[in-house]
């Protein structure tokens, strides 16, 4: 679905990231826009996780600014003064933004079911039985919804990881955040996680964001291809572009790289 | 022998004295455990520097002088308790200061990543705690809870020295009352393991129901 041309939903401004005496991110900007799939990668320690985790409020900022949907992420107007966002600000902000991790991040404590519906009862005051019918539907979509009743420990790690995405998905987010998702698994389950990002990319308006290695997978699925290294973007264009004709010799080097290790591009 | 069935009875009743201080104390000491151990964590100074206070200060000093300020010291400050009460309030606080440290080592001691799983939910903080993080931080808090009740157990005799009478209490006046040590102290000493006995089973039995279905949990 190609972007249309309206405000950005995302708008990063020259922002700072530095753990320790290591630049993560180097004076970075970029925007996106409503309903944009964006694919970002390349080398590892570029940067690109970081962002996601600087957009779900995981790690702040050293420096810069952050727009999401027009408010600014890690600031907040008070007495017509901006401040540090507050607890309450943060909450309102990540209200926005659903985020699936590497290692699923269940709870392990609790069925698949109660995965799903805790966040929207706890968070959204929904009842349970609205919750639990929004649940199975959403469990239905990923194709998981005869394991309801299972405990995350008792299904396998592409399993998990659609259980995952279906409890992001349960607070209807305006923005969804895929770390490397399908990086910690065997490669026979890779293919089932996919196809449910397939899925949502069709099929609804969320923006998207996806961090991965699946080179493939990202030419296919994105409107737009953000090349990272050392904490800057190095190019930035369409799958085809990025993939077919990269410009920086960085890219091209990268891709080799990737290539070579046998995966599809 | 029916002289023995009496003392026996007598002995009995300090068990049910023992049993009651050890509940009652283990429930205290519980509550205190939870109020100290998050509050170590939390991320107001004064919480914890009070939680720390508290826990230091009870570790710190001994169970008998606590028990004696409960009882004969308090009074001169217009609090008076039964013999109960007060050892009730220094086993709970005593212990308490212990298992609070085993809460925080447990609730620290779970992930990052379950936390980082709360935030992109968008719990706040208590939400997290109360749904995510202290469901598994508790079953690792288990086994150590058992020692600490065990623990507790055992220091309720010192209750004997300001006159309750517990089993080790009524030990003692049968001693003093037949001259015999063997039957009395044999006799507590197989109540006492035995009730030790009863709160591993029981804590063992629970962590086993808390465990179903779960792994990674316990390291």
């Amino acid at each position: 679905m190609p972007p249309t041309n309206t405000a950005p939903i995302i708008e990063i401004n020259g922002i700072n990231k530095s753990f320790g005496a290591f630049k993560v991110l180097n004076d970075l900007s970029f925007s996106v826009a409503p309903r944009e799939k964006l694919a970002l990668i390349g080398p590892s320690g570029s940067g690109k996780t970081t962002i996601l985790r600087i957009l779900m409020t995981l790690e702040g900022i050293d420096s810069g600014e952050i727009l999401v949907d027009g408010d600014s992420l890690y600031q907040m107007k008070r007495n017509g003064k901006l401040q540090p966002a507050d607890d309450a600000h943060l909450h309102k902000m990540r209200e926005k933004i659903g985020m699936v991790f590497q290692l699923f991040n269940l709870f392990p404590h609790k069925c698949v079911l109660d995965n799903v519906t805790l966040a929207p009862m706890l968070t959204k005051g929904v009842s349970r039985k609205d919750a639990e019918h929004h649940a199975m539907e959403l469990l239905d979509m990923v194709g998981l919804a005869d394991k309801a009743k299972s405990m995350p420990s008792q299904l396998s790690g592409g399993q998990k990881q659609r259980v995952a995405i279906a409890r992001a998905l349960a607070l209807k987010p305006k923005i969804m955040l895929f770390d490397e998702v399908t990086s910690a698994l065997d490669p026979e389950l890779v293919e089932e996680v996919l196809n449910v990002l397939w899925k949502l990319c069709r099929e609804t308006d969320m923006t998207m964001l996806l961090v991965t290695h699946e080179m493939g997978f990202a030419h296919d699925f994105a409107d737009r291809v953000l090349f990272f290294d050392r904490g800057r973007i190095v190019e930035d264009g369409k799958p085809d572009e990025i993939f077919r004709h990269p410009k920086q010799e960085r890219t091209q080097a990268f891709l080799k790289k990737i290539i070579a290790a046998g995966h599809r591009v | 022998m029916g002289q023995w069935a009496g003392y026996l009875q007598l002995i009995l009743e300090g068990a049910v004295v023992t049993i009651k201080l050890t509940l009652m104390g283990s429930a205290l000491a519980l509550v205190m455990a939870f109020l100290a151990g998050i509050g170590r964590l939390s991320r107001f100074a004064p919480v914890r520097w009070l939680a720390t206070a508290y826990i230091e200060f009870f570790r710190g000093t001994s169970i008998f002088v606590q028990l004696f300020w409960a009882y004969f010291v308090l009074p001169l400050f217009g609090f008076t308790l039964t013999p109960l009460q007060a050892g009730v309030l220094a086993l709970g606080l005593n212990v308490g200061a212990y298992a609070a440290e085993v809460v925080r080592g447990a609730i620290k001691s779970i992930g990052k990543e379950q936390y980082e799983a709360c935030t992109a939910l968008n719990f706040n903080r208590w939400q997290g705690l109360r749904h995510v993080i202290l469901p598994q931080a508790f079953v690792l808090m288990l086994p150590t809870f058992g020692n600490n009740a065990i623990e507790l157990l055992k220091a309720s005799a010192v209750v004997s020295l300001i006159s309750l009478s517990d089993m080790t209490f009524q030990a003692q006046v049968v001693r003093a009352q037949t001259g015999s040590t063997l039957f009395p102290f044999l006799t507590i000493l197989i109540l006492y393991f035995a009730i030790a006995c009863v709160i591993s089973f029981a804590i063992r039995g629970l962590e086993r129901h808390l465990t179903r279905g779960l792994d990674g949990i316990r390291s």
